[in-house]
């Protein structure tokens, strides 16, 4: 049941982002996305409970729960936050990541098809793995329009003005705003996932994983402060959160 | 007599070589009588705008004065000017050619309404400096009624008329709505004008206007709600605008890389939209290269200008046609 319903909330957002492609509509966003990216959201949605179940804590337990818990948070964000920013192509640039975590996610082996439930529940425990994963979700919608906007900086640049792509992108302070309140938003999550852990009980003062989130943690709000304090250049400021979401990926080497 | 026209522009020439044949609005009509020095022409008119630069002659020997006023054109540039940069044309076709110039269909960005006024300017300038006679007064008096009737009758004006929408177009992908967005106005003349009526029908907040001439520049503001800067302090206020337009008739650059460079971090790296409407050019081109800055000259518009023109191709046989049909009329040029 969790594999089928991972399948067709891939197969949604693939055509939610085509759909979004061919019908597009300058600065707002395509009803047929929109109503694509809810069903599978309603889909991740049914994926989570029952493996919340299963595991009867948060559904944080392997791999495969991890990817299908990104690939939730990221759709919650675009459908939650992104209505704000009215940035057009969102879904296009959005749908790949989906299906490209719930792909891997429906890989046999990568979710453990017969999960162990757990006795006893740490609250802490569970509100650092829901929020730090969750965060994920914002810092993975920023890079996504950080990569937007170096796509249409390049082409601003090199003034190549002709293309179908650059019409469809949205403005290119429309995505620096956005790029910055999402990872504003991110950092401010992840610092209740990482107070979370300190609060939680742990075998060792501070294990890899911890260091790993702590790492990712400086990493952003060290992005956020610099562009606050002191400024920064959109592009760097763009290609700063691609390259810390992917290298915070590497967290999950040690979860 | 018979009718010259020879020339070089947008299509035929890059911004490089057109910056160094343009003339000021100042000198056009000093320097249409020095072309009246030369061997052969008797009446002339210089027109010098950002797309192009062209000499209107009469001529008894429209061979003599066509070589005469190619070494003429030779002698300021040197070995940087090729034969296929210029444009020649005699009688009906040079009656022809101004008339789809003074009618915006050989402009850069088809139909605007710029290029009439400064056609009219150019053949003031030659008037009052007594460069002109019977012929060429014929001559731009017909091209003047023909492009009334061609934008009366035709729709060529409409969309993307301007240098300064399309500019504008250009804006709002950068910033989105204009209505955060400060704007600085170097130089104030109509292009310029032009320019920042149209951002400011697209809601830009303010408006700043810096020009040689402060009392121009004044004037300027006044007209268009803005503030005016003195251009020995235009720098100063680089720091808290998000668009620059330069369209000064300066002959060398006016905004250096320097300049951006020493307020980029006053500015905290936000993005700098600077459209360079001046030939010669009146930004660096080293300004480009800022990672925030995005730079477009002229030229660079010229992707934009050319979208619109696929749908006006039906309108620009409409214009030719009265072209021709005028010229016919007319009975004059040989036609």
């Amino acid at each position: 049941m969790v594999q089928w319903l991972l399948v067709v909330a891939t197969l949604l957002v693939v055509i939610g982002g085509v759909w979004g492609t061919t019908a597009f509509r300058p600065g707002g966003r395509n009803i047929g996305t929109l109503s694509c990216m809810v069903l599978a959201f309603m889909c991740q949605m049914g994926v989570l409970g029952i493996r919340g179940e299963l595991r009867g804590k948060c559904p944080l337990g392997d791999y495969g729960e991890i990817l299908a818990f990104l690939a939730w948070a990221l759709v919650l964000f675009y459908l939650v936050v992104g209505p704000a920013y009215r940035l057009s192509l969102l879904g296009l640039f959005t749908a790949p990541v989906v299906a490209i975590f719930q792909v891997v996610a429906v890989l046999p082996g990568v979710m453990d098809p017969d999960p162990v439930a757990v006795v006893e529940v740490d609250p802490w425990g569970e509100a650092h793995a829901a929020f730090s994963v969750l965060s994920y979700g914002a810092f993975a919608l920023a890079a996504i329009a950080a990569l937007m906007f170096l796509v249409l900086n390049k082409k601003l640049k090199d003034q190549q003005l002709g293309s179908s792509l650059f019409r469809k992108l949205p403005p290119a302070r429309s995505l620096l705003d956005s790029i910055v309140r999402l990872t504003s938003i991110g950092a401010g999550i992840l610092t209740i996932g990482i107070v979370s852990a300190f609060l939680m009980e742990r075998d060792n003062a501070l294990g890899s994983h911890l260091i790993a989130a702590i790492a990712t943690w400086l990493a952003y709000l060290g992005v956020v402060f610099m562009y606050f304090w002191r400024g920064i250049t959109p592009r760097r400021l763009s290609s700063s959160v691609i390259v810390v979401f992917i290298l915070s990926l590497l967290v999950f080497a040690f979860v | 007599m018979d009718i010259l026209c020879l020339g070089l522009n947008h299509q035929t020439a890059p911004v490089e070589i057109r910056e160094i044949f343009a003339v000021s609005e100042s000198l056009l009509g000093e320097h249409a009588g020095r072309v009246c020095e030369v061997e052969g022409v008797e009446e002339s008119v210089v027109l010098s705008t950002c797309n192009r630069t062209e000499y209107y002659a009469a001529a008894v020997d429209c061979g003599v004065a066509s070589d005469q006023l190619r070494e003429f054109l030779q002698s300021q540039a040197g070995s940087r000017l090729k034969v296929e940069h210029l444009y020649e044309k005699q009688q009906l076709e040079a009656a022809r050619h101004l008339c789809r110039v003074v009618s915006g269909i050989d402009s850069m960005v088809l139909g605007e309404t710029e290029i009439f006024g400064q056609v009219k300017k150019a053949y003031q300038a030659a008037l009052e400096k007594g460069s002109t006679a019977r012929s060429l007064n014929q001559l731009f008096q017909k091209a003047f009624g023909v492009g009334k009737k061609v934008r009366t009758n035709t729709g060529i004006q409409q969309g993307q008329t301007s240098v300064g929408s399309v500019a504008v177009d250009l804006a709002e992908k950068i910033f989105g709505h204009l209505r955060d967005s400060k704007v600085m106005v170097i130089g104030a003349g109509e292009i310029s004008r032009m320019t920042a009526q149209s951002l400011l029908s697209r809601g830009a907040r303010s408006i700043f206007v810096t020009n040689r001439s402060y009392e121009r520049a004044e004037e300027l503001a006044d007209e268009l709600n803005g503030e005016s800067v003195r251009f020995d302090q235009w720098h100063e206020v680089l720091k808290e605008v998000d668009v620059v337009i330069s369209s000064t008739g300066a002959p060398h650059t006016v905004m250096k890389r320097e300049h951006v460079e020493a307020v980029r971090r006053k500015r905290r790296y936000r993005p700098l939209f600077a459209i360079d409407i001046a030939v010669p050019r009146d930004i660096e081109v080293e300004v480009g290269d800022i990672e925030e800055v995005y730079l477009y000259d002229i030229d660079a518009l010229k992707e934009i200008a050319m979208e619109g023109k696929g749908q006006r191709e039906d309108q620009i046989k409409l214009c030719e046609r009265i072209i021709d049909q005028e010229l016919i009329e007319s009975g004059l040029f040989g036609s």
